[in-house]
């Protein structure tokens, strides 16, 4: 005769293998998001350089040798005929008083900025300006939502627009959380800044970092180990802007401020 | 008698997913372009790179006027101007040449206006960078010498390209 199975000590038994899997799993779960392939992607730039591609971009704004002149703003428009009124780059001041933080970007930087009044002058705890434009993102929202696969991610680390395929439905000008797009009111297609595509192909730097006066604006590949971006990370603390966006940005900022979202 | 076959509806069924399959691959035939890279994580027309690079360059950096200005480059080595964008003030490279030959006149904007942008005191630059404060050494003698009211130019007493001799 079979002895019956005592229903106590079946539920025992998977009580016992129910808590030996989840004590598993935890441990499989922990070492693998500690050691696996996805556990340096949000904190190591250098992670970029190990794909495929030949070259892998990388821009670098250094607030504090920013002197807000708007040479930056002007040169992008003349060299990508930016029309009036939209921007692919430009530039922020911020004044950190008792009160607030009050920022403004009067015609995006473009004639430079008016000297702050004499109110917000005499207790202003800082001030600083911040250039702004496309970041290039790794995980770029705006591609994302594209429905006609118009904005794209190069190999190269460029997003740029097929402009003979955008709609101008404008979906990828609300995602993105930058506000870095904008649609093109003669072409009436989605823009916003590509690195200089076409100098960079041809050799030269983008418009922007050409004419910066303070080398606040540097643009190179992180394959060469020569260039002026890899080396600014071996050496000094970068940050990215609004990071818990998850976009992680190939425009990396030194010096940011905490008040400048 | 014979009622209609038990399997004819499978083969109806048939028809209709063969002809979704066809319509499906002539649609993705005509729509999709021919350049088209599969890659998922790259999802894009190969043809919109050799688009978005033929835009033609405005600005060639300082290395673009050495061809035709050799020796005022080499003069500018020493000045304190020297890191500065040549075309920031005389206007970019496409406003002056064209296939190798000089159209126009670089235009220089010798205004206060184009010193001031960067030089004019303000709370936002950086401590340690040149700027003209109007209460400093320098702001008391424009003052005394009444240059601000006489709109007198920067430029008059400073050499644009080694302002501090």
């Amino acid at each position: 005769m079979m002895p019956i199975p005592s229903p106590i000590e079946a539920d025992t038994d998977s009580r016992r293998e129910f808590l030996r899997n989840i004590l598993a799993g935890t441990a499989t779960a922990t070492v693998l998001m500690v050691f696996g392939p996805g556990a340096m992607a949000l904190s190591d730039p250098t992670r970029r350089t190990k794909n495929k591609a030949k070259h892998q971009f990388a821009y670098v704004i250094n607030i504090n040798n920013c002197i807000g002149c708007g040479n930056c703003v002007r040169a992008c428009n003349k060299e990508n005929n930016v029309p009036a009124s939209v921007f692919r780059t430009w530039v922020e001041r911020y004044v950190v008083t008792d009160e607030g933080v009050y920022v403004e970007s009067p015609n995006g930087g473009l004639k430079g900025f008016e000297a702050v009044n004499k109110k917000l002058r005499q207790n202003f705890k800082k001030s600083f300006t911040v250039p702004k434009m496309c970041n290039h993102c790794e995980d770029p929202p705006c591609v994302q939502v594209c429905p006609v696969g118009a904005t794209f991610k190069t190999e190269e680390g460029f997003v740029l627009v097929d402009h003979a395929h955008c709609l101008g439905c404008a979906y990828c000008v609300q995602a993105c959380p930058y506000a870095a797009r904008y649609i093109d009111p003669i072409k009436h297609v989605s823009d916003k800044c590509d690195w200089c595509y076409h100098r960079v192909k041809n050799g030269k730097l983008p418009a922007c970092v050409t004419v910066c006066p303070n080398k606040a604006r540097l643009f190179g590949d992180l394959k060469d180990p020569e260039s002026e971006v890899t080396k600014i990370f071996k050496e000094d603390q970068w940050m990215v802007l609004k990071p818990h966006m998850h976009t992680d940005p190939t425009c990396f900022y030194i010096g940011l401020p905490r008040e400048v979202v | 008698m014979s009622g209609p076959s038990s399997t004819s509806h499978l083969y109806r069924l048939g028809i209709v997913l063969v002809a979704f399959f066809v319509a499906a691959v002539l649609v993705g035939w005509w729509a999709v372009p021919s350049s088209w890279n599969f890659d998922v994580d790259h999802w894009y027309r190969k043809d919109a790179l050799i688009d978005n690079a033929q835009k033609p360059m405005v600005y060639g950096g300082n290395e673009s006027c050495k061809d035709c200005h050799e020796p005022a480059m080499k003069k500018l080595a020493k000045f304190k101007h020297r890191a500065l964008s040549c075309e920031s003030c005389h206007g970019p490279v496409a406003d002056h040449v064209r296939g190798n030959k000089k159209f126009a006149a670089a235009k220089v904007d010798k205004s206060r206006w184009q010193c001031e942008n960067c030089h004019q005191e303000q709370i936002n630059r950086p401590k340690d960078f040149p700027q003209f404060s109007k209460t400093g050494d320098i702001g008391k003698f424009v003052k005394k010498h009444n240059l601000l009211e006489k709109k007198t130019l920067c430029l008059e007493c400073h050499n644009a390209h080694d302002p501090t001799n």
